[in-house]
């Protein structure tokens, strides 16, 4: 972490994300979804220096990059800070979606299956 | 969402990129509805004066609607005439303040109304019409007429068409007029009819010559010559239409009764939609919206009631609306694809497949924008507004009539002229209406944002008991002490309205706000406190450490290099040039020389650990914390730091051990209560970590973190059933049904 104010809110979820897919409730995940997310997270306009995350919920990795494997299940276009609220229950995930805050490509059956209860809470100090 | 209301939401549900605006969809709601819109016709016919024929035969139609209305309403009818004898013993005085009153957005125009009033009153017979003086600049012409719509709505009375001076609308704002209107008028004639509704929005548009069909017009038709000559003469006075007197009593005393009876109304309102009835109303609907797409039946009402909608719509040979996405839903719903059961637009037990995502997406594609003008000028304000016209009778919604008033009136003339010098009116006229409009809720959404951004203001509870407490700092240090977290927290608001620069009393008011797992409040009251003490050591750290929380890494750095500063003994490693450019690898190195400076410093210990929680190097962090902790074995936050950090580098198992700890020594730790709910749900145990949540709740309802996780949990836990006492945030259920 060179610099901190180039850091997006999502990294620090995403990583909490890739530590906690390797926990046993993790594979609990992994085993009830079985797809392949990609985020793509604008620090301020989506579509705009987007950082691309991949969510495999087949194997159970988080990685920074588009998926290699293939063509992901759905892929989600968020603002930095929209995706913060989805992933903490914020801001439900049909109302970002009604209010243009999330964008979907693919599968709209998986996309579904993407619910704020897949990511871990962050605990406060 | 009502079948209903999907339709005749009309504006809202219309899409601002085509030009089908509110109101072929309110013609299509009447030919769901089975009903026609004779009223509408009427009006038509009837644009410039009021011919009396006419008036009688609207007014019996219109009170046919006002007798099958819900029933918060007084029946003008009945009621009327006793009401009246009663208004006949009012001393004249509250009579012209009264009408005053009604008037009120009319400002001094109504004066002049008032001996008239008098002279009217004592002969029960009427001379004018009641109609707002409609002159001077058009700005003030469009504001006074469009209050008489809105005082038409608490009256609840049939409001007329009326004819205007040209105020040289363009067709940007004729079109958001329209679309605004529509939607206002379903919310101020909650309880009406569609006909009702229709017939007032047309009698609204009609008198400001915007065309209910959303075509492009001639610029100034012929009716309006007389007019317009009169306004050149800057007369600009209405030739009063016949008189309709008996309708003019009826709707002077509809006018009064309601007016006494506002109360009621709003409440009622409220009842009817609870306080945030709509916007939670809208979220529910949508929350169900996917979770329920499956398994379910076809409602054969429904189908039949689309198809002729999807008829209907068809028959609009406007090339615009044909490509419209609205039109594609609902012939979408008429072939079963999606149906309406329950109110809930649900998709039909088609597979999902790709396509039905992308196309979806188009077609929401432009609903973005109605859902945020519901979301970002809210339904709350709305609700809100309704709900102090009890207490204000003044006219409160006025705020969209001023909104539309403000809609550039000075450069309406210019733009009208232009457009009409270019021929602009033609062909490209629906694009022009379909920029403007998405222009301005870009505005809206833009506004809503800046609001959100200005976050970061303290705000104060209201009723709260220690204003006026002699000594509120002390008695909020001791309620501290105690544990009671939210009570401290109103005697200590009451101590920094009454000594807005305590920098104590704003400290331990953020403090008592993080205890309480409030970081909001927490963030806006230890800014308040820096503001009062810049070198605050305490309260450097803790906005380091609620900006950590909060994810804001650079401005947590900001502070924590503060703390650096600041402090007698370190400050001098910490050249102040630097906190121009702050790199987290240079403070990270000056706080270690600091650790290394004094190890027995448990401070900055705890600084290092909240610094490495940034940078997510947890296992340096727990080692800090730990190292923090031999030296202050007793501080609560200390462990509930360390847990916190455990559980974010997923070791739930210890950090619910560090949890407890806490506990043990502050039993009212709101924060350590709802991390403990978190490490429970982290690990999937979704049954303990509700309890926990609700623990925490129960001790600080407003924690909305809080309530949020609970939602999660409950679902996951499989228990929906409970979800509707979370939604309405009733502890006494949750309490009861997960007791710890």
């Amino acid at each position: 972490m060179a610099d901190s104010t180039n850091q997006l809110k999502s990294d620090a979820l995403l990583e909490q994300m890739k530590q906690h897919l390797a926990s046993d409730a993790g594979k609990e995940l992994t085993k009830k979804i079985n797809l392949v997310y990609q985020f793509n997270i604008a620090p301020k306009k989506i579509g705009f220096d987007e950082v691309i995350y991949t969510v495999d919920l087949k194997k159970g990795e988080v990685c920074k990059g588009p998926y290699e494997g293939g063509k992901p299940d759905a892929t989600f276009s968020f603002k930095d800070e929209d995706f913060v609220k989805v992933a903490l229950g914020k801001m439900n995930p049909q109302i970002a979606f009604m209010r243009g805050a999330m964008k979907i490509k693919g599968s709209l059956s998986a996309a579904q299956k993407f619910t704020p209860d897949i990511f871990p809470k962050p605990s406060k100090m | 969402m009502a079948m209903r209301e999907l339709v005749t939401g009309g504006a809202a549900c219309a899409v601002p990129g085509s030009s089908s605006s509110s109101n072929p969809l309110g013609a299509l709601a009447n030919a769901l509805v089975g009903s026609s819109s004779k009223i509408e016709e009427k009006i038509k016919e009837i644009p410039t004066s009021i011919p009396s024929s006419s008036e009688r035969h609207f007014y019996p139609e219109a009170n046919d609607h006002l007798g099958a209305l819900d029933q918060p309403f007084v029946d003008p009818n009945s009621q009327g005439s006793e009401f009246l004898r009663g208004f006949r013993s009012a001393a004249q005085g509250e009579l012209a303040a009264a009408w005053d009153e009604i008037q009120g957005p009319l400002g001094r125009e109504s004066q002049s109304h008032i001996p008239q009033l008098d002279h009217v009153y004592d002969r029960a017979a009427i001379t004018q019409p009641q109609q707002p003086i409609l002159d001077g600049p058009p700005q003030r012409v469009l504001s006074s007429f469009l209050h008489s719509f809105v005082d038409s709505s608490r009256g609840g009375v049939p409001f007329r068409p009326t004819p205007l001076p040209i105020l040289g609308l363009s067709e940007g704002d004729k079109q958001c007029i329209r679309d605004r209107s529509s939607i206002m008028a379903r919310h101020f004639f909650a309880d009406k009819s569609e006909d009702f509704i229709n017939a007032q929005v047309n009698a609204l548009l009609c008198s400001l010559d915007i065309d209910g069909n959303a075509q492009a017009k001639g610029p100034l038709p012929g009716r309006y010559r007389e007019l317009e000559d009169y306004w050149n003469e800057s007369q600009g006075i209405l030739k009063p239409g016949p008189p309709a007197a008996d309708g003019w009593v009826a709707e002077f005393n509809q006018q009064r009764m309601e007016h006494g009876d506002g109360d009621a109304w709003a409440h009622s309102y409220e009842q009817q939609h609870g306080a945030n009835g709509w916007a939670s109303e809208f979220e529910k609907s949508q929350l169900t919206l996917v979770d329920q797409m499956r398994g379910a039946n076809i409602s054969n009402l429904a189908m039949e009631q689309t198809r002729m909608l999807a008829n209907t719509l068809a028959q609009n040979d406007d090339p615009k609306f044909q490509n419209s996405k609205f039109l594609q839903f609902v012939s979408k719903m008429s072939r079963g694809e999606l149906i309406i059961d329950d109110n809930q637009v649900k998709e039909s037990a088609l597979p999902a497949t790709g396509d039905w995502a992308a196309e979806y997406q188009q077609q929401y594609n432009r609903s973005p924008a109605w859902a945020d003008e519901f979301l970002s000028h809210g339904p709350d304000q709305w609700a809100n507004e309704f709900a102090m016209q009890a207490e204000r009778h003044g006219p409160v919604d006025d705020q969209w009539v001023n909104e539309f008033s403000k809609l550039h009136v000075h450069d309406w003339a210019e733009e009208f002229e232009h457009q009409v010098g270019e021929g602009v009116l033609g062909e490209n006229s629906a694009d022009n209406w379909a920029n403007a409009y998405d222009e301005y809720l870009n505005e809206q959404v833009a506004a809503k944002q800046r609001s959100d951004t200005s976050r970061g203001l303290y705000v104060f509870s209201d009723m709260n008991p220690y204003v006026g407490h002699p000594n509120p700092l002390k008695e909020g240090q001791e309620l501290f002490r105690k544990g009671l977290l939210s009570e401290a927290v109103l005697a200590l608001e009451a101590e920094v309205l009454k000594n807005p620069d305590n920098a104590e009393g704003w400290r331990l008011l953020g403090i008592a706000h993080a205890e309480n797992d409030d970081d909001q409040q927490a963030i806006a009251a230890m800014m308040r406190a820096q503001e009062a003490d810049p070198t605050n050591l305490e309260v450097l750290l803790s906005l380091g450490v609620s900006h950590t929380n909060e994810l804001e890494q650079a401005a947590a750095l900001k502070y924590l290099y503060g703390w650096l500063r600041h402090h007698p003994k370190y400050g001098t490693l910490a050249p102040p040039e630097l906190s121009d450019s702050l790199y987290y690898a240079d403070v990270a190195r000056l706080f270690n020389e600091a650790a290394q400076m004094s190890p027995d410093d448990a401070d900055v210990h705890i600084v290092l650990g909240v610094l490495y929680n940034l940078s997510r190097e947890y296992d340096k962090a727990i080692e800090s914390f730990q190292t923090a902790l031999k030296l202050k074995p007793h501080d609560y936050s200390l462990w509930n730091k360390l847990g916190a950090t455990q559980a974010n580098s997923v070791q739930s198992g210890d950090a619910i051990l560090a949890y407890q700890k806490a506990l043990d020594l502050k039993p009212n730790y709101v924060r350590a209560w709802a991390n403990m709910g978190i490490s429970y749900a982290n690990q999937g145990m979704y049954e303990e970590s509700v309890r926990y949540y609700v623990r925490a709740l129960a001790m600080n309802p407003k924690a909305d973190n809080a309530w949020q996780y609970l939602r999660i949990s409950l679902s996951c836990a499989s228990r929906n059933d409970m979800l509707e006492a979370c939604d309405s945030r009733n502890l006494d259920v949750l309490q009861k049904e997960f007791p710890l």
